[in-house]
């Protein structure tokens, strides 16, 4: 073996190695079956640039002589033909088009020199064969075409002559290369095995008796196609192709990264199960998913879709920087969208530009600018991880929805009745101006902390003495406060007022006189919340951002909350006087920021507010201090008063200064200006009107009733767009905070331009991909589910049909089936059915010796592919085949016994939902359940499209013993002996439980072999009752009482090896 | 037509005799590997590119991040400037956490625990390791490690599989991938974890095959009967049935193997028996009935215990014993943001004495010059106090510098490798990066870093990415 050869992918090896092989016989030809060259038929009398030099080149000369210039030492690129066939810069060309010797490329790779290509050193290296080609291919001319996947697909496509055998187009395109490879079709696969391949290809699961005898009695023509149109009505089938989208989209009920909480995103899994079970057009599936809420009058189904975008996994760790993460999140959607639906490998592009493919840094971030724009969180809160991370959709039940717009309509009555109630005491507060009293009063005054003294470590309040203010003493009071004493904060302590929570629905002022010794970037003033990010800031808070102001009321910061800043800074270093007031009614226009008596002007940063901010929040009012958070450091604060009502204009500045109010009111009526008399008018009627107070109150109560059932609706992540994109940049080397460049919105150049008029956001993507001319789209779409039902893609990489891609096999195939796919509506069910319906797939999976020898790895479909069954078939058709299975459609996602076993232990479930189908199994990201990934299930931590296939010991463990598997035995067990009770009957038993799991009837000798077994172990259990109850005990399902416990261990221990068959867990 | 006949008698066996043979590894086999001679060899190597120092690994990995500066790296100067704010020139910028990042002020504070040189060696160990200080003169202590990660989840990540990012294969997947097994009967991979440990979680891709081939995966050892995931036949099964019910099985597969050559049923005739044969080898490896009371006491008393360090720890020896190539051990619970100096107590307790007799058992057995024995975290702990200074002060990440420790395996013994600033803070000579200690690693087990690859989504993937270089100063 060559030296070279020692450390390589083993296709690549055996690749090479069969080459060896084949030099040695052949003289003029290579065959060189293998995924890697795609066995095609390398005629050096015509080299095609696509299928045998660019894999070549992209492999061998990409990494420092392809797209990504920037980054790599020579100037020199093969990728384009311009810069190939260029003037080298020490004189010569690399490529000469015909002319070998004075092509420096042909020079340098025959070369064992300085100058030999690739170098020594760079863990690269040609084969004979390889160079070969690429002299073959400079000799006819170096001539360079568009990379296959990039070129749009045709519009027709020739059809292969029509022969016997073929059933359909598929046929055509799969014979024209038997001939070539001198490849013979295997034979047809009995009606039943048939039957077997295609209930599992489309439904997952096993076909009954009773449907193998209704297929076996059908003699007329279209009795294969009425199978496959049955099985499309199923349930079955929609939630097989909804398992096959799952590891698409990366579904999991955690939100996955180090600590992995439960999330609620199974009502997307029901949505995508309820889009297959009306064949919804593949191009309405992807567009919904991808920009659903972009939609004009977007439905609440079109808005689910979306949730697709949110899959991601998400970050709660402590310390961990949101915008580090919310990079990554976006990042993430680009990336399942390269992979899902443009098989591109977008993610190399994020640092550098892509080594192989055009796509480069810039428009990686132009592409990932698509799926920024939505008002999200980096972090998802530690403390109150139940929240759904906004933007969401609210899934009300119809009940719900009903009570919402009952209660708003209240809240509307009784806005209105307090605007009437407000007129109707013009003239109660005429009489009252003129006999007022002179005193200012304060209603619903909760606490007034002076700082003036501190007794027992707490601030007294002079209002209630129930409410007082524990002061960490590393705060200390100073003499020289704005009035009388103050306290100066550390930043890391904090002074806690222990009051009532505040929700949405209470209108609440703070007021107080505060001195910054510095311009604080980020500085808490006040707050009640449990914490920053790690509560997602849930509850109410002062801010100074950038020296300014800033109070937000929150459910879920940014995307459920409001915020307003003021536009100017405080003053640093003298005191100034703040109060903030907010009127309980969840709208920014209701919280007002004063500075010195006056309302400051502001900006609306956030105006969403939608539930509740008091779950799981602090039960203080804390001043100066937040874990994790940047304190108040330095800062002086003074006469903090609050109240349980929104002050108005004159009370703020009266707090202020003392004087305004104090002065209207001994002013006499007759001289009150206008101005003055309405400051007065509002000051009545917060503090005198007893009308106006009731009609208040029953505004607060119907809010307060509105925001309960608001509380009590579920919601789900979704995307919403900004109504602002958000600003994108080149991020330099992939890190976050590296901003180079500002870019906008757009697709890669060296694919079709966007469409015309189109706006720039998630909808035009849409149309983008579905142009006619877009290359990738359709044929990414059909190379995936031809490898659901064949095994192996068209393209072997189903994610990556760029430059490092495997060539696809049968690329006429593949293009012929795409423009059918586009042309026909993007009918799955029609792709599906060709499929299915071929000669191709309805070949046996044995073959002869010499068909093995000349396509071993069966790249031209000569014969089946005996393909594992997916670990969700597996346990599905054990509990099918058992009785066990519960056919609940949809619904919260079940824990069945392995999730006990897995890396963080969970309880399962104890009835039904130990029976659900495996797309219904809990799915933790960091602790998969180990029943499932054992057999290759993706781990969904990201968009994967394909699953490799291993078969290992552990394996065999599961089958034999596992809890499922052996409870499935035995409910199989005990149903053929009820149904085969006599002695006499045993031998039809065994039939009946082969076919059952085989789906065809036991030949002569397999049915010795399990009749003996069978004979041989209720012989043996009969004499060992106790291993017989003990076997029995396994799993929740009951024994029989009337069935003796000898016959029914002795049943479960040939229904567990017969289900240990190859051809029970193979399609074959 | 060609007339090739192909490797099978190029090599001059059949594939039926690889299997019988060589067995399938644990691990199992890819479907589509089964036409490939190099599956059914041990690794993708076939055997090590040069003569390899070490034959397995076992990494005690110390999760959370233990503090370099109470144990091993001894900074007198922390303790003159107890309380002193950290100097601006020392963190150069650095960003901190956002737990710490945000305090208003960040007080050195000097380790509360005694530090002495032990050995001829000299190395320095705080009196939290007695027992690791006893085989100061076998271990190498790298005080220069460095990261860029400052979260535990990239931390171990980067640890454990050369990226902060999800998804690429772990150190143990690769040398499965390259390296293959010694013994056919046992996981070539085996992660077993401290059980009932709290603190930073762990999360099974840290020992994930990620787009290698899932054979690849480590195995993980439970503390139970079923130390590997239903490895007992049910109750009320026997073992005479287990041998029927597969003789049974066995007789059809080989039928159907005669009428069909296909070679998928060769796997899974092997796939079964495998699967028998480790009903008996896993069982015996993990008990620990014949061990001496020398042994026990060796490891200490919790060695028999179930699922404690200790126990695992000695579980490790029996497993190198056997020829598992990897052997991964996880330890929680150091995270220590507060109460540092009770809670690094308790986990000294748990794993000093364990850690040092792996070593010593190791070289008594004669097994120590063949197993590379690597103790460590994620990354080390701030010098500068978490939360407020006081008795119940804590650490908060640091990745700047950390120490870890490692033995055997063509390792120099007795040295102390890099250095770190006074303050215990700037790694100030002969740094050693992650990628380094990976770079390192491989080459003790004979394989250049830069030269196993994977190729993935168009690119050739490794274990140290683009970077890496052998530490040659502590190798012999």
């Amino acid at each position: 073996m060559p030296v070279t050869h020692s450390i390589r992918h083993p296709l690549q090896l055996l690749c090479s190695l069969a080459a060896v092989f084949l030099f040695a016989s052949c003289e003029k030809k290579i065959v060189a079956i293998s995924e890697e060259a795609e066995a095609e038929t390398i005629s050096y009398e015509k080299v095609s640039f696509n299928n045998h030099v660019m894999p070549i080149l992209s492999d061998k000369c990409f990494h420092c002589h392809g797209p990504d210039a920037k980054n790599q030492e020579s100037d020199y690129r093969l990728d384009t033909e311009e810069n190939a066939k260029k003037a080298l810069e020490g004189g010569g060309f690399g490529i000469v088009a015909g002319n070998l010797q004075e092509s420096v490329l042909h020079k340098n790779i025959h070369s064992t020199g300085d100058d030999m290509m690739p170098p020594a050193d760079s863990n690269r290296s040609l084969s004979d064969s390889e160079r070969k080609t690429i002299d073959a291919w400079i000799s006819q001319g170096a001539e360079y075409t568009k990379h296959w996947a990039y070129i749009p697909v045709p519009k027709k496509i020739e059809l292969p002559e029509k022969t016997e055998w073929a059933n359909n187009e598929i046929d055509q395109f799969v014979q024209d290369h038997f001939a070539k490879h001198q490849l013979q079709p295997a034979a047809e696969v009995s009606k039943e095995k048939w039957l077997r391949r295609v209930t599992f290809d489309l439904t997952g699961l096993p076909p009954t008796l009773q449907e193998l005898d209704t297929f076996a009695a059908d003699e007329s023509t279209d009795s294969y196609e009425k199978v496959v149109d049955r099985l499309f009505l199923t349930d079955a089938y929609a939630e097989r192709m909804t398992n096959e989208w799952m590891d698409v989209a990366r579904y999991a009920d955690s939100y996955g990264f180090q600590t992995d909480r439960s999330r609620y995103v199974w009502p997307w899994r029901d949505w995508v199960i309820s889009s297959f079970k009306k064949n919804q057009r593949y191009s309405e599936f992807m567009t919904w998913q991808i920009a659903g809420d972009l939609l004009p009058n977007a439905t609440r189904e079109q808005k689910l879709a979306t949730t697709f975008n949110r899959l991601h996994s998400q970050k709660t760790e402590g310390g961990s920087v949101p915008e580090e993460f919310r990079v990554e999140y976006v990042s993430d959607r680009l990336h399942t969208f390269g992979t899902a639906f443009l098989g591109l490998t977008m993610e190399c592009s994020r640092c550098h530009d892509h080594k192989y493919d055009p796509i480069s840094t810039k428009s990686y971030y132009e592409m990932s600018s698509f799926f920024a724009n939505i008002d999200e969180a980096g972090l998802y809160p530690y403390f109150n991880d139940d929240l759904a991370p906004p933007p969401t959709l609210i899934l009300s039940t119809d009940a719900q929805d009903k009570e919402i717009a009952a209660k708003s309509a209240s809240v509307k009555i009784a806005e209105e009745n307090l605007t009437n109630t407000r007129e109707s005491e013009r003239s109660s507060f005429k009489t009252w101006l003129k006999n007022r009293p002179q005193e200012v009063i304060w209603k619903n005054k909760l606490a007034h902390i002076t700082f003036d003294s501190i007794s027992g470590g707490k601030f007294p309040n002079s209002v209630n003495l129930k409410i007082h203010a524990a002061n960490n003493p590393a705060n200390k009071l100073i003499a020289e406060g704005k009035k009388g004493g103050a306290v100066k904060l550390t930043g890391d302590h904090a002074i806690n007022l222990n009051l009532p929570k505040i929700d949405r629905d209470a209108p609440l002022s703070v007021s107080f006189w505060i001195k910054p010794a510095k311009r604080h970037e980020r500085a808490v003033i006040l707050h009640q919340t449990r914490a920053w990010t790690d509560s997602a800031s849930k509850g109410y808070e002062l801010l100074l951002e950038d020296g300014k102001l800033s109070a937000a009321w929150i459910h879920f910061y940014p995307g459920n909350a409001l915020r307003v800043k003021a536009s100017k800074a405080l003053p640093i270093n003298v005191w100034s006087h703040v109060m903030i007031t907010y009127d309980g009614s969840s709208q920014a226009e209701g919280l007002k920021i004063y500075t010195d008596g006056i309302l400051a002007p502001s900006e609306v940063i956030r105006d969403q507010l939608t539930k509740e901010i008091v779950k799981r929040v602090g039960k203080s009012l804390t001043i100066g201090q937040r874990s994790r958070d940047k304190g108040f450091k330095e800062g002086q604060i003074d006469d903090l008063q609050v109240f349980a009502r929104d002050l108005t204009a004159i009370e703020a500045q009266q707090l202020f200064d003392e004087n305004s109010l104090s002065k209207l009111l001994v002013k006499p009526h007759t001289n009150l200006s206008a101005v003055e008399q309405n400051q007065l008018w509002q000051y009545y009627l917060a503090n005198y009107s007893a009308k106006y107070s009731t009609a208040l109150k029953s505004l607060h109560k119907s809010r307060t009733e509105h925001n309960a059932v608001m509380d009590t609706t579920t919601e789900i992540m979704v995307m919403k767009e900004m109504a602002q994109p958000k600003k994108a940049y080149i991020l330099t080397r992939g890190l976050y905070s590296n901003r180079g460049e500002e870019v906008t919105a757009n697709t890669p150049n060296f694919l079709p331009s966007f469409p015309e008029g189109m706006k720039k956001d998630r909808l035009g993507l849409t149309k983008w991909l579905l142009a006619d001319e877009n290359p990738l789209t359709s044929r990414v779409a059909v190379n995936r589910y031809w490898q659901m039902i064949f095994s192996r893609g068209i393209v072997a990489t189903p994610e990556d049909f760029g430059s490092q891609g495997t060539r696809p096999t049968h690329a006429n195939l593949l293009d012929w089936l795409s423009r059918d796919f586009m042309d026909n509506n993007w009918d799955v069910r029609r792709l599906l059915k060709q499929m299915v319906l071929s000669s191709t797939y309805r070949q046996s999976t044995v073959t002869s010796p010499e068909m093995r020898e000349i396509d071993p790895k069966n790249i031209y479909l000569s014969r089946g592919n005996p393909a594992r069954l997916s670990a969700e078939m597996i346990r599905d058709q054990a509990l099918a085949t058992s009785g066990l299975l519960n056919q609940q459609v949809g619904g919260a996602s079940v824990r069945p016994y392995e999730v006990a076993y897995s890396l963080k232990p969970q309880k399962p479930e104890t009835k039904n939902g130990l029976y659900r189908r495996s797309l219904y199994t809990w799915w933790q990201i960091t602790a998969p359940a180990p029943v499932m990934t054992t057999f290759n299930a993706s781990k969904r931590a990201v968009c994967r499209v394909s699953r490799d296939v291993t078969s290992s010991p552990l394996q065999a463990l599961i089958l034999l013993n596992g809890e499922e598997f052996v409870e499935a035995s035995r409910a199989l067990g005990l149903k053929m002996l009820a149904q085969f009770p006599k002695l006499e009957d045993q031998p039809a038993m065994v039939d009946a439980m082969f076919r059952t799991l085989t789906s065809r009837l036991p030949e002569t000798y397999e049915r010795e072999i399990f009749l003996k077994l069978y004979r041989d172990q209720l012989d043996y259990y009969q004499r060992a009752p106790k291993e017989a109850a003990a076997l029995l005990e396994v799993g929740h399902a009951p024994k029989s009482k009337t069935i003796d416990d000898a016959s029914q261990a002795a049943a479960t221990t040939l229904a567990n090896t017969i289900s240990n068959l190859d051809e029970c867990l193979l399609k074959r | 037509m060609n007339h090739c006949t192909g490797y099978e008698t190029s090599l001059g066996m059949s594939r039926r005799h690889f299997l019988s043979n060589l067995g399938m590894g644990l691990g199992g086999l890819a479907l589509s590997d089964m036409l490939t001679p190099q599956a059914l060899a041990q690794g993708i190597m076939g055997s090590p590119s040069f003569a390899p120092k070490a034959k397995r690994v076992i990494f005690l990995f110390q999760s959370g991040g233990p503090s370099q500066l109470d144990l091993f790296d001894h900074k007198p100067t922390l303790n003159e400037q107890h309380g002193k704010e950290l100097p601006d020139s020392v963190r150069k910028g650095q960003v901190l956490t956002g737990m710490s990042g945000n305090q208003s002020s960040l007080p050195l504070v000097g380790s509360p625990f005694k530090f002495k040189q032990h050995g001829q060696s000299g190395t320095v160990f705080s009196d939290l390791l007695p027992y690791t200080s006893k085989i100061a003169d076998d271990i190498c202590v790298i005080k220069s490690l460095n990261t860029e990660a400052i979260n535990h989840g990239p931390g171990v990540t980067m640890m454990q599989t050369g990226s902060q990012l999800a998804g690429r294969p772990s150190i143990g997947s690769w040398l499965s991938y390259g390296l293959g097994s010694d013994n056919q009967d046992l996981p070539d991979f085996v992660v077993m974890n401290t059980k009932n440990k709290g603190g930073q979680p762990l999360v099974s891709r840290l020992w994930g095959s990620g787009f290698l081939p899932g054979k690849h995966d480590g195995v993980r050892f439970r503390p139970d009967k079923n130390a590997v995931l239903y490895l007992n036949n049910p109750n009320g099964v026997s073992a005479s049935t287990r041998r029927k019910a597969l003789d049974a099985l066995n007789t059809i597969h080989h039928q159907q193997l005669e009428k069909t050559s296909d070679p998928v049923l060769e796997t899974r005739i092997a796939q079964y028996e495998m699967a028998f044969r480790m009903q008996t080898s896993v069982p015996e490896v993990t008990d620990l009935s014949k061990e001496t009371e020398a042994t026990f006491k060796l490891y200490g008393d919790d060695s028999k215990k179930p699922g404690t360090y200790a126990a695992n720890c000695l579980m490790a020896r029996r497993l190198a014993e056997r020829g598992v190539k990897f052997i991964q051990l996880y330890h929680q619970g150091w995270d220590q943001h507060g109460s540092l100096t009770k809670k690094i107590g308790v986990q000294c307790r748990e794993t000093d004495q364990a850690s040092a007799a792996l070593i010593t058992d190791l070289k008594q057995r004669g097994m120590l010059d063949d197993t590379l024995v690597i103790w460590g975290g994620e990354f080390g702990r701030t010098n500068y106090s978490q939360g407020p200074l006081g008795t119940n002060f804590g650490r908060d990440h640091h990745p700047r510098c950390f120490t870890m420790w490692m033995a055997g395996g063509g390792v120099k013994p007795g040295i102390t490798h890099g250095e770190t600033d006074d303050y215990g803070y700037n790694v100030v000579k002969d740094g050693v990066h992650i990628h380094d200690l990976h770079a390192t690693m491989m080459n003790q087990l004979g394989i250049d870093h830069e030269q196993l690859t994977y190729k993935y989504q168009g690119r050739h993937f490794r274990l140290t990415d683009v970077h890496g270089h052998v530490v040659k100063n502590i190798i012999s």
